[in-house]
């Protein structure tokens, strides 16, 4: 019951019955099409009515075979379903096997959607007058011939409020149900087919391989221009005074290697760049104390130790460090509440280490399910910078330690 | 006497700032410059180095095979110091076992360089041993665990002792305070070592070692 409270509350719901009706009403224009037709014929009969309730269930499939529609379907599902198929890509519908499903959802659409639409339009008003019912004596209930006659003048009317009651329940636990039975389907019908999928595997694999090899490009036309750079400016400094000239010619190699390179990360990093250019810079360790204020400003006891060897540490590794730490009470936050924090950050043996910990309080399924997302994120940066993380309740607390190699060769 | 430096980069602003910060010092001289690795047997035959700075990357012929072929040559090769722009670059390895007897970044500090080129010529220590233990680590991790077992018969047990130190990137001095026995004697080692395992130097030897896994460079 109080599921179904929250489900009903829940605007995703909603969403799906809007969906759910939007496939009424796309049926209605096969049932008015056949009903015309069908008075039209000489036929008659009493299996006439079937006819136009079961041949609209083939011919939607029929139109559900039109390659387009798997796009304009896909789209309506991601925006209103939403489910998995939020997150894949469906395309125009190109095998048979893509234009099949799509048909074949396309009919399952329009007729759950047309139970439940005719549903939402007969049940209200039907419950509506059974609760009312001990209470009103229309005039249609003081006729002996009506149905319900007999019950509104027995012992038993009192039931009337009840079963109104129960009938509201049962449609919105209906519409409940079809909404997420529908949205667990969709990936069935709707989904990649494993055509598709190699298709789309190949087209980012080739991406990336575009972008490595750009990537590593760069890298060394960078990495050229600085050694020019260094290998200039520590000959010119060693011989200022023996040998101006070359002082000044290594000057202007310097300003030239420099302004090249940049040219060509830019260049580069423009052709790399998906998202927008950020126009502030990255954070780094150097800034954990903005960070730790904002944790204590959102409630937290933060108990922080920080290195000072930590200012050394190289600049992709103290970015990433930053991320981590900023992860790891997010999630302390998330999972635990407000509870004390411990945080340290020290630097030994060529290595960052970083620990968050927290006391271990709350159902333990709790952080279990939902922890799983800002630990990946956490992980794929350790993994990146070839550290190592563990993660899990330990003595009493929940304690994340990562560590990271400062150096990339040892 | 003044150690005879040969050049080879394509880069002629590389070869412009190691010339200019060797030329500085008066025990080291730059006799010649080369801006492919095929032009590097002629210029050695030409100008006699003690050491040639060699560029892996070059357009026509790299730094790993012109090194092969100065070695192949005959005579007395120089002293070979492979310079590069990245550490973890897999040619540095490859370049080491083609016969290399060093290597030296290019962002290394001029003072360094000299130390690098200075330490090589001298063949009395390695230059950076535990860069060497590193990329010996990444490339032949898997030695077979047979490897280096008749070693043991080659070398005697001081012989042995002798090259691990030498691995350590000990010199001869160190090397005869740590043993207890004269610098001569040391010498007379290291030669033997050399000429068991055939190698032309102490970088030789212990590449050598590393890949039998005689010396495990995990370790």
């Amino acid at each position: 019951m109080f599921r179904l409270l929250r489900a009903v509350s829940d605007r995703t719901t909603w969403r799906r019955w809007a969906y759910l009706v939007m496939g009424a009403a796309l049926l209605m224009p096969f049932w008015f099409l056949l009903m015309v037709l069908a008075g039209m014929s000489p036929l008659k009969g009493p299996w006439i009515p079937v006819v136009v309730l079961l041949l609209p269930i083939p011919a939607a499939v029929a139109v559900g075979l039109i390659p387009g529609i798997r796009q304009v379907e896909g789209t309506a599902v991601k925006e209103l379903l939403g489910g998995r198929l939020a997150e894949m890509n469906v395309p125009v519908a190109r095998s048979l096997r893509a234009r099949l499903g799509t048909g074949l959802w396309f009919s399952l659409h329009l007729h759950v959607g047309v139970v439940i639409g005719a549903a939402s339009l007969v049940v209200p008003p039907f419950a509506a007058v059974l609760m009312a019912f001990p209470l009103i004596g229309w005039g249609f209930l003081g006729d002996r011939r009506s149905p319900l006659y007999a019950w509104k003048h027995s012992a038993y009317q009192w039931l009337g409020p009840p079963a109104g009651l129960a009938c509201v329940i049962a449609l919105l636990g209906l519409i409940v149900v079809a909404g997420r039975v529908l949205t667990m389907l969709a990936p069935r019908f709707l989904g990649p087919t494993p055509e598709e999928r190699v298709v789309e595997l190949e087209e980012k694999a080739a991406k990336l391989a575009e972008r490595n090899r750009l990537a590593r490009e760069l890298h060394d036309s960078v990495g050229h221009a600085l050694s020019v750079v260094t290998l200039q400016a520590g000959a010119a400094s060693r011989v200022l005074d023996q040998d101006p000239g070359f002082a000044r010619e290594a000057l202007t190699a310097i300003e030239e290697s420099a302004r090249a390179a940049l040219a060509d990360l830019d260049h580069v990093l423009g052709l790399l760049r998906d998202d927008k250019a950020r126009t502030t810079p990255q954070p780094t360790l150097a800034d954990l104390g903005r960070l730790v204020e904002q944790t204590k400003l959102a409630g937290i006891e933060l108990d922080h130790g920080v290195d000072d060897a930590v200012a050394g540490v190289p600049a992709a590794v103290s970015r990433e460090a930053y991320r981590i730490v900023q992860e790891g009470l997010t999630n302390a936050l998330r999972h635990a509440g407000k509870v004390p924090v411990t945080l340290r950050i020290t630097v030994a043996g060529n290595r960052l280490h970083v620990v968050v910990a927290n006391p271990l309080i709350g159902t333990p399924s709790r952080t279990r399910d939902g922890g799983g997302r800002g630990l990946g994120g956490i992980r794929e940066r350790v993994t990146v910078l070839r550290g190592d993380m563990t993660a899990g309740p330990a003595g009493g607390e929940w304690r994340m330690e990562v560590s990271l190699p400062l150096m990339s060769g040892a | 006497m003044t150690i005879k430096v040969l050049l080879v980069d394509d880069e002629r602003l590389i070869r412009a700032g190691l010339a200019a910060i060797i030329n500085a010092e008066p025990d080291l001289s730059v006799v010649g410059e080369a801006a492919d690795g095929s032009e590097v047997q002629d210029a050695v035959a030409r100008t006699a180095p003690d050491v040639v700075l060699m560029d892996v990357r070059m357009p026509r012929l790299d730094g790993i095979q012109a090194t092969r072929r100065l070695l192949a040559g005959g005579g007395v090769p120089p002293k070979i110091i492979v310079v590069t722009t990245f550490e973890n670059d897999e040619y540095v390895y490859d370049a080491l076992k083609a016969g290399a007897d060093g290597f030296l970044l290019k962002r290394t500090r001029p003072e360094e360089i000299l130390q690098g080129i200075r330490t090589v010529v001298l063949g009395e220590s390695l230059l950076f041993p535990t860069a060497i233990r590193t990329l010996a680590a990444e490339h032949a991790p898997g030695a077979g665990p047979d490897g280096g077992a008749d070693w043991h018969d080659r070398l005697t047990e001081r012989e042995a002792d002798v090259l691990r130190l030498v691995a350590r990137g000990r010199s001869n001095a160190e090397i005869a305070t740590e043993l207890y026995v004269s610098p001569q004697t040391v010498k007379t080692h290291v030669g033997n070592v050399l000429a068991k395992l055939q190698a032309r130097d102490r970088t030789q030897a212990v590449i050598l070692a590393y890949e039998t896994g005689f010396i495990s460079p995990g370790a």
